[in-house]
């Protein structure tokens, strides 16, 4: 599109059509009959009527343009990022997290906090791990360094309590054992990307 | 290593590294060299305080004239050498040898405790290894528990550092190396009392593979925060960090590459008096009773400055200052110095490794200073020393060092000082007075008395011989002798006239500093004050006191160690409650903090004006020590009034010695959870018989008014009629023992169990 047509300034060479206002009064006679006549003629039921209308199609045709928010929400982005999930594996149900302590680490608001120990299985188990969500800035980090996607960004976003230090901990972030089935895969930030498999370097195997 | 004694050290040399001229001496390897230079090689196996193991190959270097690479660590610099340590090739051999490290190595990093301080992990990155082209199958490598520490055999590297500190330093040989190619590991072969060697081997290993069993998983090394300090709890004063998060201690490490630590430094540290608050009414108490005391008691588990304040109280208040073991030690380096010339004995930890002969008389070493067997350990690996161990009991747990174990009677120690000055002095040149004291000696009378025999001290004196650098330990049994006096005398006849490196080893704690410090009193009176000791009014940090105080790990200060330093403590643990400088301040001393009195240490004891917070704290890239400062010896006036050697007074029978277990020193150390705080009068099987006693009786019997009961049990490993007493479990009571460690036992049975 080339842009003649916004260097042409010329507004006087333009189709405009103009309303038909008719005659401002003048005089202070007229002034006062236009006030008495819009006064009674019922305009102010032309525009209320609008409204009324618009009252009527969502109240009883079930035309609604909003959302009854905090009965219904509406769907959010995968990359949203609100109040964190800690995932399980979908397999054996053991919860991923590691304890390896990155998204400690990586927190600039210094809101995570965890503590570990060594288990009868010889493995690291996390024996504590809080967020506190009254520094948490929703920055993104700790889902984005978790190697085990075990820490996600959720879509719960109502963020209101009583108290500015309000903690959650492990317990009420993970997945619900009974609600595993109905945990899904994230693949918002710091998910694996699409094609990560074909960026993989492969190590030679002796069997 | 015998090279060493045909080289002349002193030789100048220079060298060309990456076109930079360095100038050293000939004896040095190229990486030391190249350090000393600030020259980066990297290495994997290099541990600067063992010998080269050059297991790795990383330190290769390249040298003019020279076919092939040349390992850095072993070869020593020649004159005129042309030496590169940065080539392409050089460069692509090392990357190789990280990726052959790599190979079957488990991925990991994410749990492992090394992750963040890992030798692999950082070479692997510097050497930017992107992808693996090895490959070996894989094993099931389980991990084992070893007790205090943990192996993990896939994660190691077989460095063999673990193996060498065990050798060379600890001495306890507890790591061996199982050879089999691929499948080659560490392996532990003393299941008991391996504390030392563990814990070095965990502080050494490179990778994740040794680690602290009760520190495994519970953090990751950056979450914790290094704090510098000194242990304090042998008197060694060895370098530690407390590594603390969250005002807990997990761990301590230690700058592994120049120093070492003893077990009781690395896991016992949990040991601070926590959860205290200020209790105004108890401290209103404590003033009061300071105000009306008539003598302070105190234990050597305080530091140089804490001393200092009582050594003022005393001098305001004019109360009694009683610290038994340091005024044993104190009168015993006053009687010594009046020979020597000098306040302090000359011996220095350094020389002691380096010597070739070495005797250790009145000391059971390996419990009372494990730091210091050591360094004899060091010289006996390194030299080749020949390691002469005199005591009335035989220890198994040194058996590999001492080359000859000369056993003489509890009690004949002064006897036995003389016969050895009159063996090994035979060719030194002393006075007049001197060698007529030795002359007059009736050495048949005191070889049957001592029960040292007269061949036994040949053999000895042979030994040593046509060799030089000698060093003489001597220990706490000598300090509360009755004749300690006399017998220090003798022993400076040693550093006098033969030029020994000797070391008169303080008993634990700082009782050094105090000694130094601290003008001591005798005998107790009047209403007490006891510092960890209990008294009328008791101020403890293990907590049961009339008034709290911190714990050596909760407080700022100084320590004197063996090697006659001032090092520094730090803060690792808050503490909430009063200290010892604020009851000072009550009664009219003035002081912001406790250590305002660094400066001040008596100068004309050795210690310098220098400010805490200007002590420095650091060893440089060759391992130079360079923490606190070294006490200066001052001149003393000399007379050479030696006494007769008197006849002994008889230990027969059965006969106690108060000895603590290797790794407790104190109730300090008895706190900790992770040592092992088991307490029973071992004997064997003969002291059982001359005892009437049986595995299991209960006895009770008394030694300096504390009443000890105690379990006892048959230790198959010793022999003789003398029995070990651990004291390190008597609390408040632990400072009250006073005399001399043996004694005869006299009991009471109280039941069997």
């Amino acid at each position: 599109m080339g842009l003649e047509q916004f260097k042409n300034r010329n507004i006087g060479t333009q189709t405009y059509r103009m309303l038909d206002l008719g005659q401002t009064p003048t005089r202070g006679s007229d002034k006062f009959k236009q006030v008495v006549k819009r006064t009674f003629k019922g305009e102010l039921f032309v525009g209320l009527w609008v409204t009324l209308r618009a009252m009527i199609n969502s109240l009883f045709r079930g035309e609604l343009h909003t959302v009854k928010y905090p009965l219904e929400k509406l769907p959010i982005s995968p990359r949203y990022r609100a109040i964190h999930d800690m995932l399980r594996l979908l397999e054996s149900g053991h919860y991923r997290c590691i304890g390896c302590g990155l998204c400690e680490k990586i927190c600039i608001a210094n809101c995570i906090s965890m503590n570990t120990r060594y288990d009868e299985n010889q493995r690291k188990e996390v024996s504590e791990y809080t967020i506190n969500f009254g520094r948490c800035i929703f920055c993104g980090y700790c889902a984005e360094v978790c190697p085990e996607l075990a820490i996600v960004h959720g879509s719960r976003y109502e963020n209101a309590s009583e108290q500015r230090a309000s903690f959650s901990l492990f317990e009420d972030m993970l997945t619900p054992i009974d609600k595993l089935s109905l945990q899904e895969e994230y693949d918002g930030f710091g998910a694996v990307t699409p094609y990560a498999d074909d960026h993989i370097k492969k190590t030679p195997l002796a069997y | 290593m015998n090279a060493h004694n045909f080289i002349d050290k002193n030789k100048k040399i220079t060298v060309t590294i990456n076109g930079k001229t360095c100038h050293s001496t000939f004896g040095k390897t190229i990486l030391q060299i190249a350090r000393e230079n600030d020259i980066y090689i990297p290495t994997m196996c290099y541990l600067t305080k063992v010998l080269p193991i050059g297991s790795c190959r990383m330190c290769m270097v390249k040298v003019d004239g020279v076919d092939g690479f040349i390992l850095s660590c072993q070869e020593k610099a020649t004159d005129g050498a042309v030496i590169y340590t940065q080539t392409d090739t050089l460069y692509k051999e090392r990357q190789n040898i990280m990726k052959l490290y790599g190979v079957n190595h488990p991925l990991e990093c994410g749990v492992c405790d090394k992750s963040g301080e890992c030798d692999l992990q950082n070479k692997t990155t510097e050497f930017d290894i992107k992808e693996q082209n090895f490959t070996a199958r894989d094993q099931a490598r389980p991990v084992e528990n070893w007790g205090h520490v943990s192996y993990d055999p896939s994660l190691c590297i077989m460095c063999e550092k673990c193996v060498r500190v065990s050798t060379e330093i600890t001495g306890d040989e507890a790591l061996q190396v199982k050879f089999g190619g691929y499948s080659s590991s560490i392996i532990n072969v003393k299941k008991e009392k391996n504390y030392a060697s563990l814990g070095e081997a965990a502080a050494v290993c490179p990778v994740g593979a040794l680690v602290s069993t009760n520190f495994k998983y519970t953090s990751n090394a950056w979450e914790l925060d290094k704090i510098p300090s000194s242990c304090p709890h042998c008197g060694g004063g060895c370098q530690m960090y407390y590594e603390v998060k969250r005002d807990k201690i997990y761990r301590v490490t230690n700058n592994y590459e120049f120093t070492s630590m003893c077990g009781a430094a690395r896991f016992g540290f949990d040991y601070a008096n926590q959860g205290v608050a200020k209790d105004a009414k108890a401290f209103e108490a404590a003033v009061k009773a300071f105000e009306n005391a008539g003598s302070i008691l105190f234990s050597s588990m305080i530091s140089n400055e804490e001393a200092f304040i009582l050594q003022k109280l005393k001098e305001k208040h004019g109360c009694k200052l009683i610290s038994h073991e340091a005024r044993a030690y104190q009168k015993f380096m006053q009687s010594y110095s009046r020979i020597s010339g000098k306040n302090l004995y000359n011996g220095t930890l350094k020389a002691l490794s380096e010597s070739k002969g070495i005797i250790v008389l009145g000391s059971k070493i390996n419990d009372d200073a494990p730091i210091v067997k050591y360094h004899i350990n060091m010289a006996s690996k390194w030299h080749r020393a020949r390691v002469a161990y005199l005591h009335p009991i035989e220890d198994t747990e040194i058996k590999n060092i001492v080359t000859q174990f000369i056993k003489y009677e509890a009690g004949s120690e002064e006897g036995v000082a003389a016969l050895l000055a009159e063996v090994l002095l035979q060719e030194a040149e002393l006075p007049e007075s001197i060698r007529s004291f030795l002359n007059d000696l009736d050495i048949g009378n005191l070889s049957a008395e001592c029960n040292v025999g007269e061949e036994e001290l040949f053999a000895l004196k042979q030994s040593l011989s046509k060799k030089s650098g000698f060093s003489l330990v001597v220990g706490a049994d000598l300090y509360a002798h009755p004749r300690a006096a006399h017998i220090a005398k003798i022993i400076a006849l040693f550093e006098k006239y033969a030029d020994f490196n000797v070391l008169c080893i303080p008993p634990a704690g700082n009782a050094m500093g105090v000694s130094l410090i601290c003008e001591l009193d005798d005998t107790i009176e009047g209403p007490t004050v006891g510092y960890n000791v209990l008294a009328d009014f008791t101020l403890s940090a293990l907590g049961g006191g009339d008034l709290d105080m911190p714990a050596m790990n909760q407080q700022e200060g100084t320590l004197t160690t063996f090697d006659k330093r001032v090092v520094p403590m730090h803060v690792a643990l808050p503490y909430g409650g009063y200290v010892l400088n604020d009851i000072a301040n009550a009664l009219g001393l003035k002081a912001a903090y406790t250590i305002d009195y660094t400066k001040e240490l008596p100068q004309s004891k050795g210690f310098k004006g220098i400010e805490f917070d200007r002590l420095p704290d650091s060893f440089d890239l060759v391992g130079n020590e360079n923490r606190g400062y070294l006490l200066q010896s001052t001149e003393i006036k000399t007379d050479e009034m030696l006494e007769e050697v008197l006849d002994i007074e008889e230990f027969d029978g059965a006969v106690v010695y108060c000895c603590n277990a290797a790794e407790q020193f104190s109730p300090f150390t008895a706190k900790c959870d992770l040592l092992d705080n088991k307490t029973a009068l071992w004997g064997s099987q003969q002291f059982a018989m001359v005892a009437k006693l049986q595995e299991g009786d209960r006895i009770s019997f008394t030694i300096d008014g504390v009443c000890f009961s105690r379990m006892f049990k048959i230790d198959t490993s010793m022999k003789g009629t003398i029995a070990l007493n651990p004291t390190f479990d008597m609390g408040l009571s632990s400072a009250l023992l006073s005399s001399y460690r043996f004694s005869r036992l006299e009991f009471e049975r109280v039941g069997r169990s």
